[in-house]
């Protein structure tokens, strides 16, 4: 109750400046920034954030593969690793390579359309499932506990008064809608969930068609089976917002080719069912969608071949429902205001295992899609010589962690922010306190320190700008240039320095 | 199989819970297991027994604490308007606690006493003299297992009923047919036979309603008063003589004009309601449904209906409760599979048997009041955002699910499953506080401290598995066995969130060897109640 009224006071006290309906701090001193968002066509009331959960922990290494690194990862990782020559090459990005079962997000990045944030994870890491993904979720400090989550707490500061003054004229529709077994604590509200759930994709089908067309192979007999089906179908018909929901499943097409039949997945049937409801006007803000079984303590990869296995099918369920999805938004028109995230548990341990299989790590990439994105490479990918953890093996310990590179809730901030909208304040309030940009949306790449041009921890982005770049260096901040550069422009605010120790170029391209 | 013969086999589990679910607001798992061995017959007449406990509980209390009547017997003082809403609540506040006893000893006693006041309604939503309706709810408690005939008399003169059915107005100059059609429609004879014939004509209601007329009573809702009752007052009576239809043999009640014609009609009344062959029939058919299961099919009605009604009406039974409904509990038909999970729990059955299967004690009402209160307060109030409130059917016919097309397919529908949801998350998810150091719900980490052998000894014992998890948790929780799908299903998806199983055991063991540790502890903690959750969401829990 307290934490609620102290969001409503918040927002209440401090009134967005407006811009084409962003939400904008600080007009001034962001003035790249603005023109950057002002060239996306839609307006943000209309954007989505559709969230996919990695459930179990998923394997970094074996995801995007560090092929700047190549023969240290086979080192560490030789039972596992994946061929240097299979290895799916990203266009201009030779550090990095994506796993050969993900063509689809391959094409994607290749594209333009899907970013990889390195090395994700969070101070004091935990390797709990269960108080890990809660940290994910919550966005909390690994020592401090929420009883909510960040996109719950979002949409209850976008929508004050869920549930009860909802649905209303301006909303119609869910705030969130989750396919999945369990409320994700990601969309718990401080009162109450925020989004509205269906178990699974069958029970997705039964509410479009009034509770019917549920399985009855597993009802006993009589009178029983017949209670039992009664309960199912209310159940389904108790969904909130159903009527809106079929509404717009029955305007939507799907208008991309998703997994055939015989090989469609439950997350490629769920993505499936989530662009056919935003291509059919469905006012949702936020989808949730899950793909188990990234726990791969053994047999991640089959003996014979390290290229298939129990984490190959995985990324392939996720890279061919990813795509697909991404395809559908293209040719509905909505690929502008829809992005996608995905996260998982933790990353995975560095080393692999003997039973072939890798055991509870610390960071791990995520993966941000969509038309939106204004970067492809937050971060380099882990420096498996130097950015270890411990830095060395002993006979006591031979486990190594990739160390974390960018915390979580800068990409948080990032789409509340600059995805979203909202403004700085509200989501640092949201986030508990404010969080460093990765640049995801935007072209500028920033200074968050001092120190020489080169290195990659003053920048936003975690990477030095390139050419595409457009630079700020922020008040406080000076950096040592020895170097010629080449990028779109610099802007240095007031108290910020450029220090160039030479007789070096900067090419500004515009 | 005759359906009325005696189920002998020995009580599984399954079965003994079955009898328990049916025949008492729910079993407590040590009940269940008491139970369970038992020949059907010994467990049915301990039910039966263990009536006996009970019969005579504390009166109703003043249960305000603010109150200069606190803790005093509504009874034990004069009546006071200002109070009858207030006191009103404390008598369900009463019952309710009786339903909610865990004593160990299992009885009949208020889930027949509920089918009564369920059957010879009086609603609080009338009746708002909490003397009148104490005294009506104690009548029919302390009859419940009694005679029908004794019961219907009873009734008939009650001045609860004498309010709620406008006995008290039905005068020789202006008859009131109220309840003159109730007590054949609905208390007796029934509206119809099984097969649509009507039981009785319009006639035969006016000729009762003259049968019943100058019965009144005393100080209804009079302040102050002390004493109230339902009096016969001959110079409103009615002193023709009265016909009855065909469907009665054409009896002809003689009018009487004096002190005890009021008495002495009634009594022929009712033998002639009593003769009636659709009475004891109508009778049974409600029990049936009630205890049994609520579709009544041809074969049911021949092979159950008739002759459990010729034994309720029988010369050497005469209308005695008790006999008939061990008949019916002992019976190869009570027990049989297809009658295990055929009906959907009422609010009373969800909820009060969700406390009882958890085992929340019940504070005691006198010496633990405020306890008493915070207690009772969440079933009651549960119970009504569910569609029941205790006492207070909106008409006389009762609570609808009870014989609305569909029965209990009623009790289901959107709203009512918000509240179930909301009801069962308040105990999977402990809040509310009854007394300190009394949290109302379930204590997982306490649950798998006592099902883990060992449980401090991570190193030696292994940590039970997910499967082990489920088995405890479940156990008697459905009345119908989960498939082997379902099983794997609770473990794997909901439980495990589809990691391997092994990671479980992990977080126990992490748990057990730093019990202190807020993250071990929470995510044992959250698996446990994820599947309970889970569980009790399923449709499955929601039959009986």
């Amino acid at each position: 109750m307290k934490r609620r009224d102290f969001l409503a006071s918040a927002s209440a006290i401090s009134l967005p400046v407006m811009v084409n309906g962003f939400g904008i701090t600080s007009l001034s001193n962001r003035s790249s920034l603005v023109q950057a968002l002002m060239g996306t066509a839609a307006a943000a009331t209309d954007r989505i954030l559709v969230i996919i959960y990695l459930n179990g922990g998923n394997d970094g290494l074996n995801t995007v593969i560090p092929l700047q690194y190549y023969s240290k990862y086979q080192g560490i990782r030789s039972n596992i690793a994946i061929p240097e020559a299979k290895v799916l090459t990203l266009s201009g990005m030779p550090e990095a390579g994506l796993h050969p079962a993900m063509t689809g997000m391959r094409d994607m990045y290749n594209q333009g359309r899907l970013a990889i944030v390195n090395s994700v994870s969070y101070p004091n890491p935990n390797q709990s499932h269960h108080r890990s993904s809660d940290i994910w979720m919550t966005a909390t400090d690994a020592n401090q506990y929420a009883n909510s989550g960040w996109a719950g707490r979002y949409l209850d500061n976008r929508f004050p008064g869920y549930p009860q003054n909802y649905p209303n004229d301006t909303m119609k529709d869910p705030l969130a809608l989750q396919i999945g077994v369990l409320n994700s604590t990601s969309l718990l509200g401080p009162q109450s969930p925020m989004n509205i759930s269906v178990e699974n994709v069958n029970n997705f089908y039964a509410l479009l068609n009034g509770g019917q067309g549920l399985p009855t192979n597993d009802l006993p007999c009589c009178e029983a089976g017949e209670m039992i089906k009664h309960v199912r179908q209310q159940q389904i018909l108790s969904t909130g917002y159903s009527g809106q929901i079929k509404k717009a499943y029955d305007a939507g097409q799907t208008l991309a080719a998703y997994p055939a039949a015989g090989t469609t997945t439950e997350l490629s049937e769920q993505l499936k069912i989530v662009a056919r409801l935003i291509h059919g006007g469905l006012q949702t803000k936020i989808y949730f969608v899950e793909l188990g079984g990234f726990d791969t303590h053994g047999d991640q990869v089959t003996a014979g071949d390290t290229t298939v296995g129990t984490h190959a099918t995985l990324l392939k369920r996720l890279s061919e429902g990813v795509s697909s999805f991404q395809n559908d938004l293209v040719a509905q028109g909505t690929a502008d205001r829809v992005v996608g995230m995905t996260f998982s548990d933790f990353g995975r341990r560095a080393n692999s295992n003997a039973s072939r299989g890798t055991d509870h790590g610390v960071a791990a990439p995520m993966f941000v899609f969509g038309n939106g994105i204004k970067r492809q490479m937050v971060g380099v990918v882990p420096d498996l010589n130097n950015d270890l953890e411990p830095p060395t093996t002993s006979p006591t310990n031979e486990n190594q962690e990739v160390k974390m590179q960018v915390d979580f809730r800068r990409v948080y901030s990032d789409i509340l922010r600059d995805w979203f909208g909202a403004q700085g304040t509200v989501t640092d309030s949201l986030l508990f306190r404010n969080f460093k940009t990765t640049s995801l949306f935007s072209n500028v790449i920033e200074t968050t320190a001092s120190g020489a041009w080169p290195d990659r921890s003053i920048w936003s982005a975690g990477r030095p700008p390139g050419a595409g770049d457009y630079v700020r260096v922020n008040p406080g901040h000076v950096v040592a240039v020895g170097q010629n550069i080449t990028v779109r422009n610099i802007e240095v605010e007031g108290g910020g320095e450029l220090n160039i120790l030479g007789n070096y170029v900067i090419n500004t391209t515009g | 199989m005759a359906y009325l013969d005696p189920y002998t086999v020995p009580l599984t589990a399954n079965k003994a819970a079955h009898l328990l679910r049916r025949a008492t607001f729910g079993p407590t798992r040590a009940e269940i297991t008491a139970f369970t061995g038992l020949n059907p017959g010994t467990a049915v007449d301990q039910l039966f027994a263990n009536v006996a406990v009970t019969a005579s509980p504390p009166p109703p209390i003043d249960l305000t604490p603010t109150s200069p009547n606190y803790q005093k017997p509504l009874m034990s003082y004069p009546f006071i308007a200002s109070k009858s809403g207030e006191h009103s609540v404390h008598l369900r506040y009463w019952w309710v606690g009786l339903m909610m006893l865990q004593n160990n000893k299992p009885s009949v006693l208020e889930k027949l006493t509920a089918f009564w006041q369920n059957h010879f309604v009086v609603s609080q939503n009338v009746m708002a003299d909490y003397r009148y309706m104490y005294r009506y709810l104690k009548f029919l408690r302390d009859n419940s297992l009694g005679n029908f005939k004794t019961m219907t008399i009873g009734i008939t003169k009650d001045p609860a009923m004498l309010i709620f059915q406008n006995g008290h107005g039905n005068n020789k100059d202006h008859p009131n047919e109220n309840y003159a059609r109730e007590l054949q429609e609905l208390f007796t004879v029934g509206q119809q036979d099984y097969y649509g014939n009507p039981n009785y004509t319009e006639e035969d209601v006016k000729a009762a309603s003259k049968v019943l007329t100058g019965w009144m009573v005393t100080n209804y809702y009079v302040s102050g008063t002390s004493d109230f009752t339902a009096n016969f007052h001959r110079n409103y009576h009615d002193t023709s003589n009265k016909t009855f239809s065909a469907k009665y043999g054409g009896i002809t009640i003689q009018g009487r004009s004096d002190d005890t014609a009021g008495d002495v009609e009634m009594n022929e009344l009712v033998d002639m309601l009593l003769r009636h062959p659709e009475t004891p029939k109508h009778i049974c058919r409600k029990l049936y449904r009630w205890y049994v299961n609520q579709n009544v099919t041809q074969d049911i009605e021949n092979n159950v209906i008739v002759p459990l009604a010729a034994f309720f009406a029988s010369p050497e039974n005469n209308y005695n409760i008790k006999p008939v409904l061990e008949k019916l509990l002992k019976s190869e038909i009570f027990f049989a599979d297809q009658n295990v999970g055929s009906i959907i729990k009422s609010p009373m059955e969800y909820l009060l048997g969700m406390g009882r299967y958890f085992e929340l004690p019940c504070p005691d009402m006198m010496t633990d009041t405020a306890a008493y209160v915070n207690y009772i307060r969440f079933f009651l109030w549960g119970m009504g955002g569910m569609n029941l409130e205790i006492l207070t059917q909106p008409l006389v016919f009762g609570y609808p699910p009870y014989y609305q097309v569909g029965y209990s397919k009623n009790w289901i529908n959107g709203s009512t499953i918000t509240a179930r949801r909301g009801n069962s998350d308040t105990i999977i998810f402990p809040s509310q506080v009854v007394k300190p150091g009394y949290t109302l719900g379930i204590d997982f980490l306490a649950w798998i401290q006592k099902i883990q052998p060992n449980f401090a000894d991570s190193s030696g014992t292994p940590a039970i598995t997910p499967d082990e998890v489920l088995a405890a948790f479940s156990k008697n929780l459905f009345a119908l066995d989960l498939s082997d799908t379902q099983k794997n299903y609770l473990i794997d998806v909901v439980f495990m969130q589809n990691l391997p199983r092994i990671e479980w055991r992990y977080e126990l063991n992490a748990y057990r060897s730093n019990p202190a540790n807020t993250t071990a502890a929470n995510s044992v903690k959250n698996r446990c109640s994820n599947l309970m959750r889970y569980m009790i969401r399923m449709a499955e829990y929601e039959v009986f």
